[in-house]
């Protein structure tokens, strides 16, 4: 039987990686360390899977197709969108785990789209290099399997939807039969504007009420966050404490623990690393 | 007036080459397969991407189409483009500086 052994909820600011050197030198150690911290935590929980959440930026699906929820169940690579430091590779997977995920979505509720052979942007790639990259060439076997769902654009998957979704993949870990040892990934946000004229702005407070939302497991609290509270207080990237909100709902009643915090407006972005105790 | 349509030719010039190509040969051979009217076609050669803005289309991909084919693909320029000329001071980052 299958079990959720961990969370972390990070970011994936692409911007760290095109100009690295940019914020003061303490704040961007802290911020790179803070990915290791996560790396290290990781490795200590002996997963076999990492399901990692992104938002799709416009750049995976076009206006042909915006699926509300995604899996890739087969080949993934990435990241779609190379950056310095960050060149497209071929990303182990968990095709079986990913399949059985999506199967006992399709019986229980959940239309899962499915990716059989999926390049994933920045979103899933960062995490996947910073976090669990380091742990498999430290001899662990781990598979990444990438969930996509809709918060960089519009109809954006509804908050409560996201919550449910995370049940869903609970769930179907625990129905399988194998005893897969699952880390789920929240990868978004918090605050920061993206090509609006306000890019640059961090909403410290609003980056702090969602860590507090992640650290006491308040779900009904990040449910019930308005769309329109989001975009006025966390900016359109903001949308993507659904991300958070998949992780947290993957793991009810779990507590959290912030490992690093920091508002970096050269990097666009609060950067909030928070771990997730099942 | 239609952001779909402005945003499906936003989203092909953010990520399919050969129409980034064609726009940069041939813009007006490339609009006349869209549906646009003259108003949106104006907004996408002058990179009017605070006009687009307004239209409904997605920051993302103004952003992205800037910084894919705009003569000057600095982000400043583009928060110039978007702000107004007053608002040109102070350093703004983003992902396009990849380029």
């Amino acid at each position: 039987m299958g079990k959720i052994v961990g969370g972390f909820l990070v970011p994936h600011d692409p911007v760290m990686f095109v100009v690295p050197d940019a914020p003061a030198e303490d704040v961007r150690k802290r911020m790179w360390g803070a990915f290791d911290t996560c790396a290290e935590r990781l490795a200590g929980l002996n997963a076999t899977s990492v399901v990692i959440i992104g938002a799709d930026h416009y750049f995976n699906f076009g206006t042909g197709c915006l699926p509300q929820y995604i899996i890739g169940t087969g080949d993934v690579d990435g990241p779609l969108d190379v950056l310095p430091g960050l060149k497209r590779q071929i990303i182990p997977t968990s095709e079986k785990l990913a399949g059985f995920i999506a199967d006992h979505g399709h019986d229980n509720g959940f239309d899962w789209a499915v990716a059989r052979a999926f390049t994933v942007d920045h979103a899933v790639a960062i995490p996947d290099r910073l976090i669990v990259d380091p742990v498999r060439a430290s001899g662990q076997s781990i598979g990444t399997i990438p969930v996509y769902i809709a918060a960089g654009v519009d109809p954006y998957i509804k908050m409560k939807r996201a919550v449910e979704l995370g049940g869903a993949i609970k769930a179907a870990v625990e129905a399988m039969p194998d005893d897969e040892r699952v880390v789920v990934i929240g990868s978004g946000g918090i605050s920061h504007w993206v090509g609006t004229p306000e890019m640059g702005k961090v909403n410290e407070a609003f980056d702090h009420e969602i860590m507090d939302y992640a650290c006491t497991g308040n779900l009904a609290a990040i449910q019930g966050l308005s769309d329109d509270y989001i975009l006025e207080n966390g900016g359109n990237g903001g949308m993507e404490v659904r991300q958070w909100a998949v992780a947290m709902g993957a793991m009810p009643g779990a507590r959290g623990e912030i490992i690093d915090y920091a508002p970096v407006r050269e990097w666009v972005t609060g950067l909030g690393f928070v771990q997730l105790f099942a | 007036m239609s952001r779909n349509v402005l945003e499906k030719l936003m989203h092909q010039l953010c990520v399919d080459r050969s129409v980034k190509q064609r726009f940069k040969e041939d813009p007006a051979g490339l609009l006349a397969r869209y549906a646009l009217t003259d108003e949106e076609r104006a907004m996408v050669t002058g990179f009017d991407v605070a006009g687009m803005q307004k239209h409904g289309v997605n920051p993302m991909l103004t952003l992205g189409f800037w910084t894919e084919n705009a003569p000057n693909r600095h982000p400043a320029a583009y928060m110039k483009a978007l702000r107004g000329a007053a608002a040109a001071d102070g350093q703004v980052f983003s992902a396009g500086l990849k380029q």
